[in-house]
């Protein structure tokens, strides 16, 4: 697989570590931002392949990010992740325009799964 | 024949205890409305009433007036020996004799007090008998026909409001009890789906980091279990707080008209394989007659298998379980009852099986049966179990039948 350019967003350090530890040993690049605001401007400025996007953040609400995803980044591949779990909220989710979602907590299987699933389907 | 004045007197302290009713005030209020105006109205010395007790199936004084301390002192006059001959429902039973009746238990007393004559006045209503009213007088007179039958009259009334406010008050204390439960369940809930959000994100650094780890140790090595294990709890961990969520979730019920009795098949398909590993048979019994109504087809289905596994652990290998349908047209209802005969609750723990977190299965998380309430009730049914230990349990369902959607917006609303 492709060597890919990782955004995390999510106020949880743990989660960012996480996610770092695990992608950056698949040989991926991380970059943490821990709210909505310092990741907004991550995402305007950056170039990422990937956005794995917390729904819940201190300043924003991540669905309100998602949208500004889908209309400034249209080709940003962002996947969901929540601690409230259900099948309503990933519908939700998929239908405002995420290319998958992750409900938390999850296993670097599941979480490396997520990702290639996305970005190959796209 | 009485005198007209006489019976205006009646009427007013008929109209007085009616009054009382109406005023909202408790039944011991109303009660002792009752044998102060008697009191009056009849020039009497007091007057004692008591009320059947369907428990103990005794009249036990509930209210009294214009009686010494000494006279009450007795306690409550064992009313089995007094009432053993029961008086004709709507007559008054006249003592003269204080000495010789038998009715009277205390003559020392009774005569002490000064008491020369008694009436007991039934309460009653139709063929029941609600209670008895004592009347004690100073001094004997005659009571023509019509006076007691008027007595007789004003009694019945009074045992009719007796009756109403006693109704009223157990439906007050029933409707408190299910506030307080509900009120009580949802506050659980509210509180779970936060302390649920809260865990899962430190279980997220948890699962991630074990599972990153229990990868990259050898096979044989010392770690590799402990990291096994951890991974796998912290998902046992996912698996509750999925539950705690699903209780919590106060999401509408996505309802289309269904045949319950093919939900039921759907959720027998479903446990199929568990019952037949224990060899324990499903018995159905479904009605023919089955009609359909507004159902969310998998919360329901949810709630059966909940109730069907809850049935299948609750018997022994070879057990039986049975599920049964009904249509009741006259109430306009559904009813479906799975009943097992099996271990059985006892009557302490029956109160407490649809609180969320109880639970006597060890790897149960115990918001089962709290979640089938919780969608029963958001489909405006009902559940009732009924048990013994050691004989077995029934579960009843029971669904209003409803063809037309609530029309306006909501019907479909989605939570996100």
């Amino acid at each position: 697989m492709k060597l890919l350019n990782v955004l995390v967003i999510d106020d949880e350090e743990v989660i960012c570590d996480a996610c770092e530890l695990v992608l950056s040993e698949k040989g991926h690049t991380v970059t943490s931002r821990n709210d909505g605001r310092a990741g907004l401007d991550a995402i305007r400025e950056g170039n990422y392949d990937i956005l794995l996007l917390d729904m819940k953040l201190p300043d924003f609400d991540g669905m309100d990010i998602l949208k500004v995803v889908r209309k400034e980044k249209p080709e940003l591949c962002t996947i969901i992740m929540t601690g409230y779990s259900s099948i309503s909220n990933a519908v939700d989710a998929m239908r405002k325009g995420a290319d998958n979602y992750l409900a938390k907590p999850f296993t670097e299987d599941e979480l490396l799964q997520a990702i290639e699933e996305s970005y190959t389907h796209r | 024949m009485a005198s007209p004045a006489k019976f205006e007197t009646y009427f007013k302290a008929f109209r007085d205890i009616i009054r009382s009713m109406q005023g909202n005030l408790s039944l011991q209020e109303v009660l002792n409305k009752v044998v102060e105006k008697s009191t009056k109205v009849l020039g009497a010395k007091g007057a004692l009433l008591r009320i059947f007790n369907k428990e103990t199936q005794l009249f036990e004084v509930c209210a009294a007036h214009g009686l010494g301390k000494r006279y009450l002192s007795k306690g409550p006059v064992t009313t089995e020996k007094i009432l053993s001959d029961m008086p004709e429902l709507h007559t008054v039973q006249i003592i003269t004799d204080i000495w010789n009746a038998p009715r009277v238990e205390y003559p020392q007393e009774t005569w002490d007090e000064g008491i020369r004559m008694m009436l007991d006045v039934p309460l009653a209503i139709q063929d029941q008998m609600v209670g008895l009213l004592r009347i004690y007088l100073r001094r004997q007179r005659v009571f023509p026909k019509d006076e007691l039958d008027f007595i007789v009259t004003v009694a019945e009334q009074c045992a009719c409001v007796i009756e109403r406010v006693r109704l009223m008050e157990n439906q007050r204390e029933h409707f408190t009890k299910l506030a307080t439960h509900m009120e009580k369940l949802s506050s659980l809930g509210r509180m779970a789906a936060g302390i649920a959000h809260e865990i899962n994100n430190p279980l997220g650094g948890i699962l991630l980091f074990s599972s990153n780890m229990s990868k990259k140790v050898p096979a044989g090595d010392p770690l590799e279990k402990g990291l096994k294990i951890i991974v796998r709890e912290t998902q046992r961990c996912k698996t509750i707080i999925q539950g705690l969520l699903e209780f919590s979730r106060d999401e509408k019920p996505q309802k289309d008209p269904f045949n319950i009795n093919d939900i039921i098949e759907t959720a027998l398909g479903v446990v199929e394989n568990e019952f037949y590993l224990q060899h324990v048979t499903a018995e159905k019994e479904l009605a023919q007659d089955m009609v359909k109504t507004l159902l969310d087809k998998n919360q329901i289905e949810q709630v059966l298998i909940n109730l069907l596994l809850n049935a299948l652990h609750a018997v022994e290998e070879h057990g039986r379980v049975t599920v049964h349908s009904a249509v009741d047209q006259e109430q306009k209802k559904i009813h479906v009852e799975i009943s097992d005969n099996g271990c059985g609750i006892s009557a302490e723990n029956v109160k407490k099986i649809f609180e969320p977190f109880y639970t006597t299965r060890g790897n149960g998380t115990g918001l089962g049966l709290s979640v089938s309430y919780g969608i029963i009730k958001n489909h405006e049914g009902d559940i009732h179990v009924f048990s013994e230990l050691d004989k077995g349990s029934r579960f009843t369902i029971e669904f209003p039948i409803l063809t037309e959607k609530p029309s306006g917006k909501g019907a479909h609303n989605e939570t996100a």
